[in-house]
């Protein structure tokens, strides 16, 4: 069955970022430097094709963006100048945006405007929801215990409220990345044990991520490690220790010591990232799309503003920790619940995922291969 | 040792000559046996030198010329047509077997074709044996013939 | 005989390519006791200065009076070695030639076969060269005008050129105007320049110099003669006949398109969206770009090698057609900013100067390149009535592995470029011949890409093989040269190879009279006898093997002579006396 070519593929994922895709030619060197293309997955190389040849569901069923890191070697490599790495990354926004069954993420990666308007609405709802609350019930030269502006119990309830939503969100994005990659592939059966048996790799490449590590360079990704890790202890120590984490003016060392620690890294990784997007110092840093820049933005005033909070109530200034505390919320709410499903941070559950889903097909194809040669038009390998 | 026949080729230096020379050019391997001599034209062939030849050890004689309409001299290759008819029945006269003497045509450009009947031929004439004339026949009187004495035969 | 002369024998490694299969020491020792072999040597490279100098140094110091050189075909070095006895005072045609790579040492694998083939052919030189005699060259007078075949951008510039250096010329056309091919078409690669201008200039030039005698609706129909002294019939549409005298002729017929309903599968004459290159150069031309329904294109799918590269159809590249589509990508995108052209090639082959260039811009212009086996053409056929596109191309696409649907208003099919159905007249009429594909053949690929087989016969462009405008124009320019070389001589060397009848010998049957192509012989009846005019002679030596009477010798080509090789070639092959 012959697949439908969309000319217009390209200009679409230029939308998402991609970058000079009609220079290349398919010499292949961008795969042969890549220390991931393999026999199974053959990146970036065949992303490309599929790109150039405009097939959607060929480019939509696909894993092999999310196996891809961006170390920016295949980018330096191109002799046509052509930028894989940024195409592929594109490809990534482009994924994220099919995945997410609201058609938010696909307005949000084409539309700088639509995103920071969303952002700015949430950032003002809450604002306004979380003052109209702290004057209803509290008082705001109270920050912590009894009469709290924002009591502590309250928010945490809150915050798990957001999280329970933002899982079920994210879950059916994961359930339909699933569908589109490997669920609806009639060739490639993947026997329901393996599921099983392989599932410890999500977890794993989500802690470790251990593949990352193996690119050539090692420094992109003790960076990317050092943020999630300290974007991770944040997580934790707020949706499990929040009444710990706020409780003052006394420091509680056994929780805060891990509070100080993951915010150095934050604040230390994001101001990095957005160092180098400005200087350009690293081929992935090369090129910015907006919401490259809104998430790091977003993310260093979410750090800024927790700290400031953080230092206001330890000094005693009350008041002024209650109201950085709302702009710090102002920043977090839209961060997480517009980012979380629908852009950048989706991509902490996507990448685990797909490192599980290559696994399962790579085992599948590399078993049937030995016993026979697939033929090459019916093997949908990613 | 086996038998190699030895086949003497009279090649027109337009077409065939040409054609075999691209043989070589085109590395098409073919049998070793044909020795070449360039003629201007098929047309020139004359009868003298295939008796000539079968006389002096020959075991085949291949006359190669350009296609029909195709010859540098305009009708040379129709002249070598006709006089093989002619010759053909001589040579019955004489014993030599049919498959011994061949007109072929070939182009400038079909070394390949040219390669194969060498290969064809050469494999004809192993099969065949060697050419034994009859032993009273004095076919050429001397080491250095008297051309016109053939020609007497053929012409009259 | 042999015992009186004094030949020296030659035998050439060719590096490796003659002594990688024939032991050259070998044959050398077989031959040189041989009578009247003076000296037999081996060098590496015969026809280097050095070899060339072994032989002129041997004629003086040996007293050499013939030269027998084993190396490649005569077609390749004979006359550098003519040249080379010359030079030391030998009459040229003193020398034999034995043909030990080209028809043995590069079709043979056998090294103990091919040492004694060689040894035969070498033999048989010997025994040749033996025979023969000094001969004289003679001169004709050059007639200097010039006939040029076609009224193309190849026959225009060789017209106009010659013209410009003050030489008369007749043009000849077939049809009623001139321009030839590239008069249909629009812009031209890579560098987009109006076919138009490169052309209007040269045609007014061509018809407004009175040097220039264009003659439309005309043919060659005859010609006899040789070089510089040719008789030219050229027959009009309406059937008149005129004869021309003229030097030379420089044939620049052109070629004819493929015909793409041919290939089946691609839709040619069943879909009228589906059309050939020339056709949308025509739409291009008057600015008309739309669908057989007159809605404008929003995809047009351009197919590469149609007819080219394919073992049923052509085998050889028509070399044009890739930077035509490259071009066109250009075209169709300033004509229909908005539609989306594919193209689908078997391999780009955007070579040369600006090549790679219009590459890449085409390419930013978000062509699609789609790439198709070359024996596996695409299928094209309608699309659905909901579709948004006309027509459906199914390509097997290879770099991806995938069988691809490809949205298409509008199919171009890149037709490849075929000799002309007439070629083989035109061949025959002046005398040259084509290849298996019915290209005509040139002299020497490399050494002698215009000259032909025929003296003062020229090729030019297409009809030679496939070519683009500036290979075109620089054979034409070649072909002026060559020409005015000529003309510059003012005279010709008439071959020395000629027939010769002896009037003591020739009975006056007229047998031969009847047989020469040439009628360059003719009855004297008052001495009752034959003579042959040598300047019309061509020396095929057909009257030298019927004359009755033995009384025509065919100079160089003597039966003794082949009599002697013959005995040369079978004196080792045979037990037989």
């Amino acid at each position: 069955m012959a697949i439908r070519a969309n000319p217009h593929l390209i200009d679409e994922l230029e939308k998402y970022g991609a970058q000079d895709v009609v220079k290349c030619y398919h010499c292949g060197n961008c795969s042969a430097t890549c220390p991931f293309s393999g026999e199974v997955f053959v990146f970036p190389r065949k992303s490309m094709r599929y790109l150039q040849l405009g097939l959607s569901s060929r480019l939509q069923g696909n894993l092999e963006p999310w196996l891809c890191y961006y170390c920016g070697e295949c980018s330096e490599e191109c002799p046509r100048g052509a930028e894989p790495g940024e195409t592929m990354m594109s490809m990534r926004r482009w994924l994220t945006a099919r995945y997410d069954f609201t058609g938010i993420s696909g307005l949000f990666y084409r539309s700088a405007k639509a995103e920071l308007l969303a952002i700015a609405l949430v950032a003002i709802l809450t604002g306004l929801g979380l003052t109209l609350f702290g004057l209803a019930q509290g008082n705001i030269n109270v920050y912590d215990g009894p009469g709290a502006f924002l009591p502590a119990e309250n928010i945490h309830i809150f915050d798990w409220i957001m999280a329970g939503v933002l899982v079920v969100l994210l879950g059916i994005n994961c359930v339909r990345m699933w569908w589109y990659t490997v669920g609806s592939d009639k060739e490639v059966r993947i026997p329901p044990g393996d599921y099983l048996k392989q599932f410890f790799l999500v977890p794993w490449h989500f802690f470790t991520q251990r593949r990352y590590s193996q690119c050539d360079r090692k420094q992109p990704w003790a960076v990317h490690l050092v943020l999630m890790l300290s974007y991770l202890t944040m997580l934790i120590l707020i949706m499990f220790f929040l009444h710990r984490v706020q409780h003052g003016p006394d420091i509680d060392w056994k929780v805060h010591a891990f509070g100080y620690v993951a915010a150095v890294g934050l604040v230390g990784t994001t101001i990095f990232a957005l160092a180098g997007r400005v200087r350009k110092t690293w081929t992935h840093y090369k090129h910015s799309h907006e919401t490259d820049w809104i998430f790091l933005v977003l993310l260093l005033v979410v750090s800024l503003t927790g700290i400031a909070q953080h230092v206001l109530h330890r000094g005693g200034w009350e008041v002024a920790a209650n109201i950085v505390y709302i702009a710090h919320m102002m920043g977090v709410v839209p961060m997480l619940v517009l980012e979380v499903p629908f852009s950048k941070w989706s991509h902490m559950a996507y990448r685990p995922l797909a490192m599980y889903f290559s696994t399962l097909r790579e085992k599948v194809l590399l078993a049937e291969e030995k016993t026979e040669p697939r033929p090459q038009s019916a093997a949908q390998t990613a | 040792m086996e038998y190699e026949p030895t086949i003497v080729g009279f090649l027109c230096n337009w077409c065939s000559y040409t054609g075999a020379d691209l043989a070589g050019t085109a590395r098409i391997k073919h049998r070793p046996n044909l020795r070449v001599i360039r003629v201007m034209c098929s047309g020139r062939v004359d009868p003298t030198f295939i008796m000539q030849a079968f006389a002096s050890g020959a075991d085949g004689v291949m006359i190669c010329g350009c296609h029909p309409g195709d010859c540098h001299y305009l009708e040379g290759n129709d002249k070598a047509y006709r006089r093989f008819q002619l010759l053909k029945k001589l040579m019955a006269a004489y014993g030599i077997e049919d498959q011994r003497l061949r007109l072929e045509w070939v182009s400038a450009s079909e070394g390949e074709r040219f390669a194969r009947l060498v290969d064809t031929m050469t494999a004809e004439l192993k099969e065949l044996g060697p050419l034994k004339l009859p032993p009273d026949l004095s076919l050429v009187p001397g080491p250095c013939p008297d051309p016109t004495a053939v020609r007497e035969v053929t012409h009259g | 005989m042999n015992q009186e002369c004094r030949i020296g024998v030659y035998i050439c490694n060719c590096g490796t390519n003659i002594a990688k299969v024939i032991d050259a020491e070998g044959v050398r020792n077989k031959v040189a006791d041989l009578p009247g072999v003076a000296c037999a040597r081996t060098y590496e490279y015969m026809c280097s200065n050095p070899g060339q100098e072994m032989i002129t140094r041997d004629i003086h110091e040996h007293g050499l009076d013939r030269v027998v050189v084993a190396a490649c075909s005569p077609r390749m070095h004979e006359p550098t070695f003519r040249k080379a006895l010359e030079s030391a005072g030998l009459n040229p045609f003193m020398l034999e030639i034995a043909n030990i790579r080209e028809q043995c040492s590069w079709v043979h694998d056998d090294r103990a076969k091919a040492t004694a083939k060689a040894a035969d052919l070498t033999h048989a030189a010997i025994r040749r060269v033996a025979r023969h005699v000094p001969l004289e060259k003679q001169e004709a007078p050059y007639t200097p005008v010039t006939m040029v075949l076609g009224g193309g951008i190849a026959g225009l510039t060789v017209a106009v050129e010659l013209a410009d250096a003050g030489q008369k010329v007749h043009l000849i056309e077939r049809e009623s105007r001139l321009g030839g091919n590239l008069g249909r078409v629009d812009l031209t690669a890579p560098y987009l320049d109006s076919a138009r201008d490169l052309l209007a200039e040269k045609v007014v030039l061509a018809e407004t110099n009175p040097r220039i005698d264009v003659r439309l609706r005309s043919t060659l129909t005859d010609l006899m003669g040789f070089v510089g002294n040719f008789t030219a019939t050229v027959t009009h549409q309406d059937g008149s006949d005129t004869e021309i005298p003229v030097g030379s002729v420089v044939v620049c017929t052109g070629y004819r398109e493929f015909d793409a309903s041919r290939i089946e599968r691609l839709g040619y004459g069943r879909h009228p969206d589906v059309i050939t290159s020339f056709e949308l150069e025509q739409r291009l031309r008057s600015g008309k770009m739309e669908t057989a329904d007159g809605r404008v294109p929003n995809y047009v799918s351009i197919v590469h090698c149609v007819g080219s590269r394919n073992a049923k159809y052509h085998t050889y590249c028509s070399r044009v057609c890739c930077m035509t589509a490259l071009k066109y990508g250009h075209e169709i995108k300033s004509a229909l900013p908005r539609a989306m052209v594919t193209d689908l090639y078997v391999d780009m082959l955007s070579f040369g100067k600006g090549g790679e260039d219009l590459y890449r811009r085409t390419s930013e212009l978000k062509t699609m390149f789609l790439m198709f086996e070359k024996e596996d053409y695409p299928v094209v056929r309608a699309a659905e009535a909901d579709d948004d596109c006309g027509l459906l191309v199914q390509v097997h696409e290879r770099l991806s592995g995938e069988t691809i649907d490809v949205p298409a208003d509008l199919v171009v099919l890149m037709v490849g470029m075929q000799a002309r159905s007439d070629s083989d007249q035109v061949a025959r009429t002046v005398g040259i011949s084509q290849d298996a594909e019915g290209w005509f053949i040139e002299s020497h690929p490399k050494l002698a890409p215009v000259s032909t087989p025929t003296e003062g016969v020229f090729i030019a462009g297409c009809c030679q093989s496939p070519k683009d405008i500036p290979d075109t124009v620089a054979q034409a320019r070649a072909s002026v040269a060559m020409v005015l070389g000529f003309i510059a001589q003012g005279k010709v060397e008439v071959d020395a190879r000629f027939a010769q009848v002896d009037g003591d010998l020739c009975s006056g049957c007229r047998v031969c009279n009847e047989l020469c192509p040439y009628t360059a012989i003719s009855y004297d009846p008052d001495e009752g006898r034959s003579e042959v005019q040598s300047a019309l002679c061509k020396a095929c030596g057909t009257c030298v093997a019927a004359c009755p009477s033995g009384a025509i010798t065919a100079r160089h080509f003597t039966d003794e002579q082949i009599l002697e090789q013959i005995e040369g070639v079978l004196a080792w092959s045979t037990s037989q006396p």
